[in-house]
């Protein structure tokens, strides 16, 4: 069970110690990268909470999506279409309705135990 | 099986974790360290505005201490122009001296009304035995000359020759010498000057006129309105 969070800390430190560089057209890659990561991760956790979680399906989608999402850029940059603000707004909207789908889950529990307290 | 399964997961989540970890911290400290890039632009350039800042004052201060020395400079130039102008009628009355003193030399040419006086011989006399009383001596040419020095010629010439202060008259004979050029009758002395005067001064009762007239000498005088003398 720890070595998750471990590989987290690995994974925050070795970030803040890089040092490297990148040129400034190619940080909208990062971004959407960020974005993808959160969305996958939001993602698992409401797959978690529907009892529906797979660990491939997980795993294959993060690193999918991430490449994905920085392909896309990548291509929208050599083509001069912004395709980037695509992946983010895919990746946000999903974000958001993984997040709305995840609180209502926990807040139907929530009342069902407090029901059940009671 | 079921065992392996869940730590192969376990190991897999630890990898998500990782890379997720590593993008967000990656992404923090990149948009940080711009950030902080900014700050350091920011702060050169308000380090150079500073830097401008300090030399436009200097500049200005510059600017001040040459303005005040300039008004200094103008009041000393101002003072120089006083005195000046409290010694223009000196400087005046010294460049009429100096003119005079050139005139008196000889040394540049003088234009002007005068007198134009001509010493001729009398005609040949056969009662006088004596050629010397009715010829023009140097001597007559000298009163003639006094006079019209004394009276206030400023440029006197004979027979066109300038006289100045160190010209010498000499008889020789027929002929006089005036500064080595010998001249014969009849004379013609010309002076620059006030006419009146000068005139008045030759016709005194007793004066240059009558003497010349006594010794048979054939005088005559001409006031002109414009005589040229050149330099010697």
């Amino acid at each position: 069970m720890w070595l998750p969070l471990l590989g987290l800390i690995l994974g925050i430190t070795l970030g803040l110690l890089t040092d490297i560089q990148i040129p400034s057209e190619y940080e909208n890659y990062l971004s959407i990268a960020v974005l993808a990561a959160l969305d996958t991760l939001f993602g698992g956790i409401r797959a978690q909470l529907q009892h529906i979680y797979d660990d491939k399906v997980f795993v294959s989608g993060f690193f999918f999506n991430i490449t994905l999402a920085a392909g896309l850029a990548f291509l929208g940059v050599h083509l001069g279409v912004d395709l980037y603000l695509a992946a983010i707004f895919a990746f946000g909207v999903r974000l958001f309705q993984n997040i709305a789908v995840i609180r209502r889950i926990l807040l139907t529990r929530w009342t069902e135990r407090k029901g059940t307290i009671d | 099986m079921k065992l392996q399964n869940k730590t192969w997961s376990v190991v897999l989540f630890s990898l998500v974790c990782l890379v997720l970890g590593f993008i967000l911290a990656y992404s923090y400290s990149l948009s940080s360290s711009k950030k902080l890039s900014g700050e350091v632009v920011t702060s050169k350039y308000f380090e150079q505005e500073e830097r401008y800042r300090e030399e436009l004052i200097g500049q200005q201060e510059r600017n001040k201490e040459l303005e005040n020395e300039l008004v200094t400079r103008q009041q000393k130039v101002r003072e120089v122009e006083m005195s000046l102008s409290g010694s223009e009628e000196q400087y005046q009355s010294l460049i009429k001296e100096a003119e005079d003193l050139r005139l008196l030399l000889g040394v540049i040419p003088s234009i002007g009304e005068g007198v134009k006086v001509q010493l001729e011989d009398a005609e040949y006399d056969p009662s006088s035995v004596n050629p010397n009383d009715y010829i023009v001596h140097e001597s007559h040419v000298f009163q003639v000359l006094n006079e019209l020095k004394i009276s206030g010629a400023e440029a006197i010439s004979i027979n066109g020759q300038r006289i100045h202060a160190t010209s010498y008259i000499k008889c020789n004979g027929p002929v006089i010498t005036v500064d080595g050029k010998q001249f014969p009758a009849p004379f013609v002395i010309e002076a620059i000057g006030d006419t009146s005067v000068l005139v008045s001064s030759l016709q005194l009762t007793g004066g240059v006129l009558d003497k010349l007239v006594n010794d048979n000498i054939v005088v005559t005088i001409e006031q002109k309105s414009k005589i040229q003398m050149p330099a010697l």
